[in-house]
């Protein structure tokens, strides 16, 4: 099992939760409202006066070989409108209840 | 934190703050001053000015005419009626109701102000008169003596008027009907033309006699004397020894004339169950407690009742507060019934003792309220706020009801009670709030009407307004804090099994067996929901059609076990013949309606345009009664019916030209038809009123027409000679006045005993004036000292006088007026009356109008439907913004019309006419009916966002709502049972509006659980789903998905 951390922009709330849907991943975890800042020229998410945006996070737990499959759909989405800014990241899960 | 987790977390504040406003409501209800309606004053100023010696037309025209054009000119005057009678002009100008009578009388007086200089220089000063509610008297007793009848008055005002105006409240106490006491020197002409004596001489002396006068202080020795010359009679004896100097010898006055002290001749006469009698009226204060006032009177009689001789009987005639305590006692019965009958209905439907005392507690909490609200704004108990109370107490547990059921739902889901009060009712405030909006939103414009009907209505909108609201706060705050005390968390297992003979399990049994075959038929109708819609419009417009059937009226009568009868007579006849007449109707009366209780009847007129003759026509020709009959609980027939059958005992007496039997209190409350016929020429008007009325007299239903402008006098002319009048040195006006002092008196002087004043009255004895040769043959004194007899000057002629003259807005008009009989409505009446006129011809110059209470009720109901209106659109504007939505409102207001069938159903199957209280139960239909709508459609649209498909949502959402939708409308009906049910004092107000309301809601609800479903189900199929969907279409990204290609094995086919 891998865990898929996905970070996104406030506005691609509905996008992700459909994708997730159509890939029929049925639980999920979400941070309606965290701040954050990309690597790579991404713009600063803090809900603040100078930098009003906000991101959105979804956490969910898959088996191995559907990661490439939500890998695969988060790089077409964000290349919607990569200003928007949208990253995943995986890792292992060792143990589950 | 919001309110309700406050009050979870804090039970004993929460607890606090209730138990305070229960404590101040009752405190407030206490205090609370009981009458029978609010607090109004009728809007009218009344101008009356006197010119002695102008006839009718005179008056009309020098005095009436001229008081109107500055009248007119007065700001929110509604309209302007005049009626000139010989002598006297009496204007009175109707008012917007609710207008500031001080600033309008202020405006009056400065239009009459302004009028003076055009009227004529010797006329009086008008007066201006305020009529209030407080007028009228709240007791009327009448008072029979034997012995001591011609004492009556005086006994009657030392021992009994006295006492009565010292109780407080009491505004005035007066008898009426009574002869005054009055000295009479009846002179002999043959006597007086024998000492060569003239009458105003003989007056003159007695005047001069009858005097007390100061002269002054003399100073002698050490005192101040004041000096006094000391004439006035000491008694009436005094009168008879005048000494009169005839030709330097001196006369006692008793050698020419007869000296009496007695009581006045009869020209008003009052008979109290035929007995010599006369009546005592008690008024109040207008703001004070009509109830209070009355037992404090009735006690003060009771004590001066010992000091009175035993002769002196006391009855009752009117009690007002008799029937004001009947009608509360009525009313709090019923709000006590309707109390009940909401708990047994909470009762059933949960099964439980806990939660339905949860649920009754809102109750109280909410009605008293109302009381703090009176007491702060000076209302009163009455009619009015009782009926509103007993509208509310089916609607503050309806919040109560939605709360409690949801936190029930948590805790048997297994939440802790503490947390499932929180949760539960967090979920449903919102949506609590909203159905108390729109409740609001249809109460709250009855506080904005006006006139009359804001009067009465205004109280009504703001209690169930407030009690409403109350009832909401108390449900997010009281309600989960007693449920988070109450409610038991209950073991599962114990649950399901139950006990097979507790109610709980029962009803639970027969509740889910009316769920199951709910849902069949639901599932049913939304199969063939063309069908159904179809069938219920034609329902609908059927019932439309029905409307012809059904009777209006203005505002239901009361029955107040009092008749008031009117008989006219042959103009000029005499009180003695009347006298005669009233007896025989009496007797046959008596025999024939076994109900009467007391007659007072009286006969006569009064020889001065009194108040008194203002409202209450008499003159020679005319009787009037008082007709009391048994208590509702003791007879059969209404009193209505009684009236019916009084009528048909006038009709069978000849002799009477004319009659009207009114059955309101003191015929406040009239509910005529009044044809106005307007037009300058007094012939042609009167003939066409007496055509109108023999062609009315066919319609059926139409009783005691009556034309308003009285036939005319009879009368003895003088026509004097002005030659002959010059030749002997006299004026009209000299021998006017000779004539009138032989006549009606010389009445200068009075005669003073023990602080009060009686009339001296000087004239011919009356066998010396009661022949037309006696005028003729009267003597009077030339300008050169020589004697004339009157023949001589002039012509006595037999001749008519002009009737008083009726005027509205400066216009010459009559009224022809007609009672619908027991059983006939208004509506039809002026319906029948107007197809009557249309078929006459009606002369050019006339025009005719449809007017009386008919006319109010017009104006009322084209005011209801305009607050009809307002209400339907500020309840959408309400729902549009709870949904969200433009559609939602529509479908839920559909249920609205079916509403209006029940009412018309209603109204129909038990013979209730449609009268301004019915309609306002229907318009209280619209905020009650759509309550249902908006539980129903707020579930499916929660269904439906948990995606279930839009059949399934719907059967599943009417199946899970039937209960708490039946409970609400079964709590506002029951609620209303009692009302719709009463037949006891005062019943008849608010009967119809329990019927109409009952008839409504059972129509509607049963239409609602259908025709919503299946109008949303029809409407809703491109919806918010498929939305949706269109809107998933847009994202691109996911277009080359396929899913039975691209997912694992594992995932697919799930």
């Amino acid at each position: 099992m891998k865990a898929v951390f996905i970070v996104y922009n406030q506005a691609l709330t509905e996008r992700v939760a459909y994708m997730l849907e159509q890939l029929r991943i049925k639980g999920w975890t979400q941070f309606p409202l965290v701040y954050g800042q990309g690597t790579n020229g991404g713009e600063p998410r803090m809900g603040t006066h100078a930098w009003p945006e906000m991101n959105s996070s979804t956490l969910t737990i898959v088996e191995d070989d559907m990661v490439d499959l939500v890998l695969k759909y988060v790089d077409k989405l964000d290349h919607v409108n990569q200003e928007n800014g949208l990253r995943a990241f995986v890792w292992n899960i060792d143990k589950m209840y | 934190m919001s309110i309700f987790s406050s009050a979870v977390e804090k039970p004993i504040s929460t607890l606090m703050v209730f138990v305070a406003i229960v404590v101040i409501g009752i405190y407030s209800y206490i205090t609370l001053p009981v009458d029978q309606y609010p607090k109004m004053d009728p809007p009218y100023i009344t101008v009356m000015a006197t010119y002695p010696g102008a006839n009718a037309t005179d008056i009309e025209q020098n005095v009436t005419k001229q008081l109107e054009n500055q009248l007119n000119s007065v700001d929110d005057l509604k309209e302007m009626t005049s009626k000139s009678y010989d002598n006297l002009s009496v204007v009175t100008l109707e008012f917007e109701w609710g207008v500031n009578l001080d600033n309008a009388s202020n405006d009056v007086r400065d239009a009459v102000d302004k009028s003076m200089s055009s009227l004529p220089d010797d006329i009086d000063r008008p007066t201006i008169m305020r009529i209030s509610t407080s007028m009228m008297p709240i007791l009327v007793y009448a008072v029979t003596a034997e012995q001591s009848y011609s004492g009556l008055y005086k006994i009657l005002d030392d021992k009994v008027v006295m006492r009565l105006n010292r109780v407080d409240g009491v505004a005035s106490a007066y008898v009426s009907g009574i002869a005054e006491r009055v000295v009479y020197v009846d002179l002999d002409p043959n006597k007086l033309d024998a000492y060569n004596l003239s009458l105003s001489q003989i007056g003159n002396s007695i005047l001069a006699e009858n005097m007390d006068i100061s002269a002054g202080s003399i100073k002698v020795g050490l005192e101040d004397y004041s000096l006094r010359i000391e004439g006035e009679f000491d008694e009436s004896e005094d009168i008879k020894n005048i000494a009169l100097n005839v030709g330097g010898k001196t006369l006692k006055l008793k050698d020419i004339a007869l000296v009496r002290d007695t009581l006045k001749d009869i020209t008003l006469e009052t008979k109290v169950n035929r007995r010599e009698g006369c009546v005592l009226l008690v008024t109040k204060q207008s703001d004070a407690n009509a109830v209070q006032v009355a037992s404090d009177s009735r006690a003060e009689i009771q004590k001066a009742l010992e000091e009175l001789p035993t002769d002196i009987k006391f009855q009752m005639i009117t009690d007002n507060s008799d029937f004001i305590i009947k009608a509360m006692n009525n009313l709090k019965e019923t709000l006590f019934y309707a109390l009940l009958f909401v708990v047994i209905v909470v009762f059933i439907f949960l099964g439980r003792w806990r939660s339905t005392f949860v649920i009754a507690l809102t109750i109280p909490i909410s009605l008293v309220v109302a009381f703090i609200y009176l007491a702060v704004t000076d209302g009163s108990l009455n009619t009015i706020t009782l009926m509103s109370l007993s509208i509310a107490i089916g609607m503050v547990v309806d919040d109560a009801i939605v709360v409690l059921e949801n936190v029930t739902k948590h805790v048997d889901r297994g939440s802790r009670p503490k947390e499932a009060a929180k949760y539960g009712t967090n979920e449903v405030w919102t949506s609590v709030i909203v159905t108390t909006l729109v409740t609001i939103a249809v109460f709250f414009p009855l506080t904005m009407l006006p006139g009359i009907m804001g009067i009465f209505f205004k109280p009504l909108g703001w209690i169930i307004c407030i009690c409403v609201s109350t009832s909401t706060l108390t449900a997010i705050s009281l309600t989960p804090m007693l449920c988070s005390q109450f409610l038991k968390l209950r073991d599962a297992e114990e649950e399901t099994k139950g006990n097979k003979f507790s109610f709980y399990f029962w009803s639970q049994k027969w509740l889910h067996k009316m769920d199951n075959f709910y849902e069949r038929v639901i599932r049913w109708v939304l199969r063939h929901k063309a069908v159904t819609i179809i069938s219920m419009m034609l329902l609908f417009f059927a019932s439309l059609l029905l409307t012809k059937y059904l009777h209006t009226e203005f505002f239901p009568q009361n029955d107040m076990s009092n008749l008031s009868v009117y008989a006219k007579m042959q103009q000029g006849q005499r009180v003695e013949k009347t006298r005669e007449i009233a007896m025989k109707v009496d007797s046959v009366m008596r025999a024939r309606i076994p109900e009467i209780r007391i007659i007072t009847a009286s006969y006569g007129s009064e020889e001065t345009a009194s108040f008194a003759s203002m409202m209450s026509t008499t003159g020679n020709n005319v009787f009037n009664m008082r007709v009391r009959v048994l208590e509702i609980k003791d007879r059969d027939r209404s009193v209505f019916a009684i009236a019916d059958e009084v009528r048909g005992i006038l009709q069978e007496f000849p002799e009477i030209l004319d009659y009207n039997v009114k059955t309101g209190q003191n015929g406040t409350t009239g509910n005529t038809v009044d044809v106005e016929v307007f037009g300058h020429d007094f012939q042609q008007t009167s003939n066409f009123a007496v055509k109108l009325k023999a062609a009315l007299a066919d319609v059926p239903g139409a009783e005691d027409i009556l034309i308003s402008r009285g036939d005319d006098n009879v009368e003895l002319q003088l026509y004097l000679d002005r030659e002959k009048l010059a030749r002997h040195g006299l004026t009209t006006s000299g021998v006017g006045s000779l004539v009138r002092n032989y006549v009606y008196g010389y009445r200068q002087s009075k005669f003073k005993e023990d602080g009060e004043e009686y009339d001296i009255i000087v004239r011919l004895e009356e066998k010396y004036r009661s022949h037309m040769s006696d005028v003729e043959n009267m003597l009077i004194t030339d300008g050169y000292g020589k004697k004339v007899r009157l023949k001589e000057l002039g012509d006595l002629r037999e001749g008519y006088s002009p009737p008083s003259i009726e005027r509205k807005s400066k216009q010459r008009m009559l009224t022809v007026s007609i009672t619908p009989a027991d059983g006939y409505a208004m509506g039809d009446i002026a319906e029948a009356a107007q197809a009557v006129i249309n078929q006459m011809d009606v002369p050019q110059e006339l025009s005719i109008y449809i007017g009386g209470s008919y006319e109010d009720q017009q104006e009322s109901f084209a005011g209801l439907a305009m607050l009809i209106v307002l209400s339907l659109l500020l309840v959408y504007l309400v729902m549009a913004a709870e949904f969200e939505s433009f559609l939602m409102p529509g479908i839920i207001m559909l249920a609205i019309p079916f509403a209006f069938t029940g009412v018309i159903l209603a109204l129909i199957i038990t013979q209730v006419n449609l009268s301004v209280v019915a309609a306002l139960g229907a318009l209280m239909l619209i905020g009650i009916v759509t309550k249902n709508g908006i539980v129903l459609i707020d579930y499916i649209n929660l269904m439906r966002e948990r995606g279930y498909r839009l059949t399934e949502a719907v059967a599943l959402s009417c199946r899970s709502r039937l209960r708490p939708v039946l409970m609400t409308s079964l709590t506002t009906m029951l609620g209303m049972l009692p009302m719709a049910l009463s037949t006891s004092e005062g019943a008849e107000t608010w009967q119809p509006m329990g019927v109409a309301v009952i008839g409504g809601m059972v129509f509607s609800t049963i239409i609602t659980m259908l025709i919503v479903p299946a109008v949303y189900a029809a409407t809703a199929k491109s919806g918010d789903r498929d939305k949706k969907k269109s809107e998933q279409k847009q994202y691109r990204f996911m277009k080359d998905f396929d899913p039975e290609r691209d997912l694992p094995e594992h995932k697919k086919n799930k």
